[in-house]
């Protein structure tokens, strides 16, 4: 007895910059049970209707992470999206290709800008001259030093995080999501001898345009978080070398202004992030806000219990260690 | 019902007329909102980029107030909500309970892990219910088209915050539609404002917070409205440079959320300080005014 089937209506994404003058959308109503997967959908219009539809795949069991792309808006591996959940929630299916890449044809993309922000984290083992690889025999690590790898040695290289990310669809310097998970993955190494560069290079290297939105995490199909490891690399960053750039004095700032009453000085922490000429440059901006909103500029005062506040600050900003 | 009004920095100082609609809207519904003078700030993500264990501590500190005080926590920032649960969370990591009650115990403060925190739009529409606000409307938002914007520590990391869904939320929709509103779906909903990175590039967050506000327009919303006021600072506080950024004139009229709710149950514009916004709410006030207060 074969599965119940449902009616899948498919919108396809379709163009070929070679000759057409704008994408347009290819629609197909399949009958599928709710479990099939979008790329089984995709490669049944194939065969039975378009030879010509074009898409990236191979392994069919989300490990070789060839075929993410958009469905219905999110970022994802059509190889382990199931047709029936999207059904229920939008009444069809919208499949597009990947974001913020090139699109070569239908649902392929040019990748290199991705592989390109990969190349440029380094991304292998470099080990340090004065602590050589023992000879002849395995360089063995602990299980506390595995742990903190976290999930990123699981990622397949896909690029649904690359996708969805606004940062990088805004800003073309963010190295993007996979990036920074790799190269906290070799930060975190301890046969790696270049921990302290590596996280010297990515505080100009766009490492403090991560919005923190969190879209990456949801869009891995292996849950290796990058944004929350993006986040480590921030504190590791600061505690490296600094706060150098707006991103980390920002971040610093904060810190040291809830410190002084418990609450947030807003027109303090302006100063705090921006050099005297930085702020001639936002005087504008100011003034508007201002107008409307005086408060900004008003202190706050102490909160109760104030003196607990600081106490806490003196256990954990003074012997900080590193992140968990 | 009674909870821990937890109203963050902003809505203490810039973003006033939020702290003014909140406490509008609880009276409107009957919530008792008790003030607790030691809150500190959340951090609003910045402390946790810094120093995570701080973060935690602080937050730590926070819940421990309210659990002390028997009551539940009232968030009316997307942020605050997602700092304070990611606290809740990290806390029940042992080794991290651990750290934190090593620092916090010799204060005579304690935690336990009971204090729930929720956001105002989840107690609007769980607690009060769609039905109930229906009741409550005075001035339905009739036909008013507005594009919800959420806030992404609202929605997400969806496993560590327990929220309704990473990228296909409804709550605030179904929010707008029981306020008479058109509620619009567009893509940008669920994205982000660009606010984080306002000092580290700004023309980078201005590009993301101008297209979110094109989007919506482009998916014909009139208003827009967010829970959360770093948002809000970020849509209408630098609309004005999105608007360059991206080449286009905006003008997009941007509520928080109590004051589109509030504006609905018949509030006046004037105790909502609907005239403390940067970008001009007037076009939206003259589609719903059309319809006058209903007695």
């Amino acid at each position: 007895m074969s599965d119940p089937t449902i009616s899948v209506p498919l919108e396809i994404y379709r163009f070929d910059p070679k000759t057409d003058s704008a994408p347009r959308y290819q629609r197909v109503t399949l009958d599928l049970p709710p479990h099939t997967p979008v790329l089984t959908a995709l490669l049944k219009v194939r065969q039975e209707q378009d030879p010509g539809l074009t898409l990236r795949y191979s392994c069919r069991s989300a490990i070789c992470g060839s075929c993410a792309m958009q469905i219905n808006n999110k970022s994802r591996l059509a190889c382990e999206t199931p047709v029936g959940p999207e059904i229920e929630r939008h009444g069809r299916i919208v499949i597009e290709p990947m974001r913020n890449q090139p699109v070569l044809r239908d649902l392929v993309v040019d990748q290199q800008p991705f592989w390109t922000q990969y190349e440029r984290i380094q991304p292998h083992l470099i080990p340090d001259p004065a602590h050589p690889m023992p000879e002849g025999r395995e360089n063995p690590m602990t299980p506390e030093q595995v742990e903190r790898f976290k999930e990123t040695p699981r990622c397949i290289a896909c690029g649904a995080c690359y996708s969805a990310c606004p940062a990088v669809e805004a800003d073309p310097t963010f190295p993007g999501p996979m990036a920074l998970a790799k190269l906290y993955r070799f930060v975190v190494d301890p046969r790696d001898g270049r921990t302290q560069d590596r996280l010297v290079s990515i505080q100009t290297g766009g490492l403090w345009l991560c919005l923190r939105c969190h879209l990456c995490t949801e869009a891995c199909p292996k849950d290796v978080r990058p944004s929350e490891r993006i986040r480590d690399l921030k504190e590791m960053a600061i505690h490296a070398q600094g706060a150098t750039e707006h991103g980390s004095k920002h971040a610093v700032g904060f810190l040291r202004n809830i410190r002084e009453t418990g609450t947030l000085n807003e027109f303090k922490l302006v100063r705090q992030t921006y050099s005297p000429g930085e702020m001639l440059g936002q005087v504008g901006q100011g003034i508007r806000m201002w107008r409307k909103k005086p408060e900004m500029m008003h202190k706050p005062k102490k909160v109760a219990g104030w003196e607990d506040v600081e106490k806490i600050y003196q256990a954990l900003e003074e012997t900080r260690e590193d992140p968990p | 019902m009674k909870m821990a009004y937890y109203p963050g920095c902003v809505a203490q100082g810039s973003g006033k007329e939020l702290d003014m609609a909140v406490r509008w809207v609880a009276r409107a519904i009957g919530l008792e909102l008790v003030e607790f003078p030691a809150f500190t700030c959340c951090g609003s993500a910045f402390v946790d980029e810094a120093n995570q264990t701080l973060n935690i501590a602080l937050n730590a500190r926070n819940l421990a107030i309210a659990e002390k005080a028997g009551l539940d926590l009232l968030t009316v920032c997307s942020t605050c909500q997602g700092m304070l649960t990611l606290a809740n969370r990290r806390l029940e990591e042992p080794a991290m309970k651990a750290r934190i009650d090593g620092v916090l115990s010799p204060l005579g403060i304690q935690y336990r892990g009971s204090t729930k925190v929720r956001h105002l739009l989840d107690v609007l529409v769980k607690d009060v219910g769609a039905d109930r606000l229906r009741g409550l409307v005075r001035r339905p938002l009739s036909g008013l088209k507005v594009g919800a914007f959420y806030g992404c520590h609202l929605l997400r990391p969806q496993d560590e915050l327990g929220s309704e869904s990473a990228e296909e939320p409804h709550a605030f929709e179904d929010l707008l539609s029981a306020l008479g509103a058109s509620p619009v779906f567009y893509r940008g909903r669920v994205m982000c404002c660009g606010f984080p990175i306002q000092f580290v590039k700004p023309e980078t967050a201005s590009r993301i917070g101008g297209r979110q506000i094109l989007d919506a327009r482009n998916h014909g919303a009139e208003a827009m409205a967010t829970p959360c006021p770093l948002c809000h600072i970020s849509l209408d506080g630098f609309q004005h440079q999105a608007a360059k950024t991206v080449g286009q004139p905006l003008d997009m009229p941007v509520f928080h959320l109590p004051q589109l709710v509030g504006l609905a149950l018949g509030a006046t514009p004037e105790e909502l300080g609907l005239d403390r916004h940067l970008v001009s709410v007037q076009p939206a006030l003259a589609k719903v005014a059309g319809g006058s207060a209903r007695g």
